[in-house]
């Protein structure tokens, strides 16, 4: 369980810094999938980099399974809204890089890496060079390279943001039956309501910047579902669209102010 | 059919501006429509490198200046890579002494020379000094910035994999590096040749500078032209060489699949 204790974080900078989270509380339990949903520039990614271990926060604790995080933890795997793929690398490669820096021997780590790769639909593009890759299976790519490492926690930070809608769609599924098979543990960062409501078993709706929980969705419905596309169908959904929606409290009137 | 057509043409032109060139300075000297003190038929060209090939000095002099130009380009890069890779990685130092750095690469290498003969003589040390001295910056300088301008979201990544600063300099640092090394090599190996020949006209006893320059003193203008042709060749040689070195350095920039 990955959980968010009192979490309060400072930009440093002059005097007291900028204030960009303030006392965030939430747990994401094993097999559970919580979206983290707030207005642009609120503080998401931050909030993911405290618990991918590259940022401390200045009050309160990430804790993982009873653990406080001090730094990057093989137990949590994190997936970038940018490709994160090594240009120069071959996909192959590219998957096995973090079994690589943790010291796995060469053949052993190719062959997990090959393996995952056929699970992902990745098999016969082991050479080619991420450019030579759709965005979409750029992304399987990325994810399978987390997932080679075993983490119990997958962190996302709007990953499928670039991806043409059918791809994302797709892709969405994917990482939800990964997530549900393994009974890992998966944050999702996003500004998409409809994505959040789709993949998550919790949406956590945060404020404006000092960002703090501002209300938090139980969606019961989305784990039923047999893929992320028939949520949206689904006669609940709308309901939570719009609670979320207006959780979230965003002006659609700036143009005509601004007028 | 019209790409193969079109380069047809293409060569043939430049085939013919050649012989145009060739043929004028052969029939200009020769019926006095050039003055022989300027200019020098392709067969007084020919006869002077007939005659140096004889002496064994046009291949000696050939050899020397490539040595010295190959030597600066080697010792230049691979210290222009160090410094380029290793600097960004100490942030205070690197702030202290880029300053400095720059105001010597804004010094024109002509004024460099002396000082190189200065402190390491008339022979072949000096001339690759100069050589090394100039591919330094130009080396430096493209992989310096770069460095600098490391995509932040790969160093991230890797870190979340657990990976330590050693592990990221030799896994993003070095191969993000390797398009900058490419031009560098571009530009440094053009820039190696005039280090080396601005150190012979500084002060030598061989090398094809000397040769231009002794024939220049001596009203030789065959042997000039024969030294300024036998520099381009080798520069062209050397420009071709780096740019098929492209694919090994960069090879994903070139291909789909490694």
């Amino acid at each position: 369980m990955l959980e968010f204790r009192n979490v309060s974080f400072n930009f440093a900078g002059r005097r007291n810094g900028v204030e960009v989270l303030h006392d965030v509380s939430f747990a994401c339990r094993a097999d559970e999938i919580v979206a983290v949903i707030g207005p642009s520039g609120c503080g998401k990614s931050t909030l993911l980099s405290l618990a991918n271990g590259l940022r401390k926060p200045s009050a309160g604790k990430v804790i993982l399974d009873g653990k406080p995080v001090d730094g990057p933890s093989r137990l949590i795997g994190m997936l970038f809204q940018q490709s994160t793929l090594l240009p120069w690398r071959s996909v192959v490669e590219n998957v096995e890089l973090g079994l690589e820096i943790r010291g796995e021997p060469k053949d052993s780590r190719r062959d997990k890496a090959v393996t995952l790769m056929r699970q992902y639909g990745l098999s016969g593009f082991e050479r080619k060079y991420p450019h030579a890759l759709s965005g979409g299976m750029q992304k399987r790519a990325a994810l399978a390279q987390t997932l080679a490492m075993g983490p119990e926690v997958l962190l996302l930070d709007e990953p499928f943001a670039a991806l043409d809608a059918q791809t994302r769609v797709v892709i969405e599924n994917d990482v939800v039956k990964i997530c549900r098979a393994g009974k890992r543990s998966m944050v999702l960062v996003t500004h998409d309501i409809a994505e959040a409501i789709s993949m998550a078993d919790r949406v956590v709706v945060l404020t404006r910047r000092p960002a703090t929980v501002k209300e938090t969705f139980e969606i019961p419905f989305s784990r039923d579902a047999k893929s992320v596309a028939d949520v949206p169908g689904m006669p609940e959904f709308t309901t939570y669209f719009r609670r979320i929606w207006d959780a979230l409290d965003i002006s659609v009137t700036g143009m005509d102010n601004a007028a | 059919m019209s790409l193969s057509r079109h380069t047809l043409l293409v060569f043939t032109g430049r085939l013919i501006v050649l012989v145009v060139i060739l043929l004028g300075a052969e029939l200009g000297v020769r019926y006095g429509l050039l003055s022989q003190l300027f200019f020098s038929s392709p067969s007084q060209i020919a006869d002077a490198f007939r005659i140096q090939l004889a002496q064994g000095t046009l291949l000696s002099n050939i050899g020397i200046t490539v040595f010295e130009t190959l030597l600066g380009l080697v010792v230049g890069s691979l210290a222009g890579i160090a410094v380029g890779l290793v600097l960004p990685q100490m942030r205070t130092l690197s702030r202290v002494i880029e300053p400095f750095l720059m105001v010597l690469n804004g010094i024109p290498v002509i004024v460099i020379a002396p000082l190189f003969i200065l402190w390491l003589g008339l022979g072949l040390l000096s001339k690759i000094g100069v050589s090394v001295y100039i591919v330094f910056f130009a080396m430096f300088i493209p992989v310096y910035t770069a460095s600098l301008r490391l995509e932040h979201t790969l160093v991230d990544a890797l870190r979340v994999m657990g990976a330590n600063r050693w592990q990221i300099f030799w896994k993003v640092v070095v191969p993000s590096s390797m398009p900058s090394v490419y031009t560098g090599l571009k530009i440094g190996s053009g820039l190696a040749l005039i280090g080396a020949v601005i150190g012979e006209f500084v002060a030598s006893r061989s090398g094809l500078g000397h040769m231009i320059l002794y024939a220049s003193g001596t009203l030789d203008t065959p042997t000039l032209y024969l030294g300024i042709i036998a520099l381009a060749v080798f520069a062209g040689i050397l420009s071709l060489t780096i740019d098929a070195m492209g694919p090994l350095l960069v090879r994903w920039r070139f291909f789909d699949e490694k």
